[in-house]
């Protein structure tokens, strides 16, 4: 579904808020950290905001405190399909 | 953490500079004691149809290949500013990580801002209203605010020791100095400190309109002239300094090279009413700052004028260096380098501190750009820089809300002859 957030995406986002990160490097260790990537509480919060505006729907309010690329990921589309 | 008295001598070891005329401490030197005036035409986006035409903008500043772009993307450019002048003080100063990884909070950082970050703000509130809340930017919340550089400095280096921002009006460049002064005697290892300004955007020189002062002449060598009769108002500038202070005796353990002394500081606050009473208050924060320096006035071989160029201002701040220093003040040699790159705010005071600390260094005294037949009983180096043995540098600050500060820097017994 194209709907769906992949890495790619993800990478994308995240360079939007100043991390320039290999969307294969975040496949390959989805559970790192974004702390470890650089991206703060306040960047992730910035790709909520600019997700809710591209899919045009709101995402969980908890999205914003996710921990790990996996955790977003995951939370994200789990969200998308049962909105669908 | 260990307590220093109230004697123990503050060195500035470093000096990072942004500046129109140039980015860098040698840079810098090299443009000001030349007398270079960089003053030119309003270039920035947006500002070309206001009513100021001339200003000192920093050309030639590639923030993306100084500063890492997640800090850029949620900073204003006075923050990439005080980001990048940290930096090369740090390097000035040859302070790096190992120097204090085994004690982060040994070092702090204080900065002072007056106008904060009006060109991301300005961006955020056109989205606001252009495409609606939902597109504003979760920066906007740290961005424009005048405490942002001072932390992304400490977050950036890792510095966990006093934070603090100077919200004293233009003076604050100065009194940034002082606070810095009092992290190190009450125990910090060094502190950064300093200020940068961008007032050069859009909403930011609307801001700045209603100034009475403001020059709005066309004639990038005619905008400000002050101390003569033409004096028509000051003109806006944007950059900066940075500086590394740390407590005297510890640079020399580490190897450092002290550049001078911050001998004394003094603040008064004379409100907005009149010019008049702004020489009563400068007057007063001279005699403070060399008390706490413990020198006579004639000891004084140089001062660094506010010149904040209107005929009312300027013939007060010549009475106040009169009172202040007697019969010397029409003797000693006064001069307001700023006049080649306008007055940047707050950061004013810190790029004169920088001037100062390489007169000092260099003994010689750097020219007033674009002024000449002085009209007030004071010896303005006007021209040519002045080779001249400087051991005491006064460096004043005036701000339009009614802050005066003075700063006394001596020089260090290493710098170059």
């Amino acid at each position: 579904m194209s709907d769906r957030l992949t890495m790619e995406e993800l990478a994308t986002l995240m360079k939007s808020a100043g991390i320039t990160v290999d969307p294969s490097e975040l496949a390959s260790r989805p559970d790192s950290r974004f702390d470890d990537y650089g991206l703060d509480s306040l960047g992730l919060l910035g790709i909520v905001g600019e997700l809710e505006n591209r899919r045009g729907r709101a995402l969980p309010t908890d999205a914003d405190r996710c921990k790990s690329p996996r955790e977003f990921v995951d939370l994200v589309n789990n969200s998308l399909m049962t909105g669908a | 953490m260990k307590s220093r008295t109230a004697g123990t001598p503050v060195a500035i070891t470093g000096i990072g500079v942004v500046a129109p005329n140039g980015i860098g401490a040698d840079a810098f030197w090299k443009a000001t004691q030349a007398g270079d005036s960089v003053l030119d035409r309003v270039t920035r986006q947006g500002c070309e149809h206001l009513p100021v035409r001339v200003a000192g903008e920093v050309r030639g500043f590639d923030p993306g290949a100084l500063v890492e772009e997640r800090f850029l993307v949620q900073t204003d450019r006075f923050s990439h500013y005080a980001l990048a002048a940290a930096d090369l003080a740090l390097e000035h100063a040859r302070l790096g990580r190992a120097d204090y990884e085994d004690d982060p909070y040994a070092v702090g950082v204080v900065t002072a801002a007056g106008s904060g970050g009006g060109e991301f703000g300005q961006r955020e509130l056109q989205r606001l209203w252009g495409q609606g809340p939902r597109y504003v930017g979760p920066y906007q919340s740290i961005a424009w605010f005048y405490a942002a550089s001072t932390g992304q400095i400490s977050i950036r280096r890792g510095f966990k020791g006093p934070c603090g921002v100077v919200a004293s009006d233009e003076a604050g460049g100065l009194d940034a100095f002082a606070h810095a002064a009092r992290g190190i005697r009450q125990g910090s290892r060094a502190m950064l400190a300093g200020a940068t300004e961008a007032p050069l955007a859009p909403y930011s020189v609307v801001c700045q309109l209603g100034y009475e002062g403001l020059s709005t002449w066309d004639d990038p060598e005619r905008a400000y002239r002050p101390f003569t009769a033409k004096a028509c108002g000051f003109v806006p500038a944007e950059g900066g300094a940075m500086f590394v202070v740390e407590d005297a005796e510890a640079a020399r353990r580490r190897g450092a090279t002290v550049r001078a002394l911050l001998a004394g500081h003094a603040a008064t606050f004379t409100g907005t009413r009149s010019p008049d009473s702004s020489g009563e208050g400068l007057a007063h924060a001279i005699r403070g700052a060399l008390r706490e320096a413990g020198l006579a006035p004639e000891e004084v071989d140089v001062v660094f004028a506010d010149a904040l160029g209107t005929p009312e201002a300027d013939a007060a701040e010549a009475r106040a260096i009169r009172d202040a220093l007697g019969g010397h003040g029409s003797k000693v040699p006064v001069t307001a380098p700023k006049t080649g790159t306008g007055r940047a705010y707050c950061a004013a005071g810190t790029l004169d501190a920088a001037a100062a600390v390489l007169a000092l260094e260099h003994g010689v005294v750097p020219p007033t750009p674009n002024v000449f037949d002085v009209c007030h009983d004071l010896d303005v180096v006007t021209g040519s820089a002045r080779v001249t043995p400087v051991r005491t540098a006064l460096v004043l600050s005036r701000g339009r809300m009614g802050s005066n500060a003075a700063l006394v820097l001596r020089k260090g017994p290493e710098s170059r002859a």
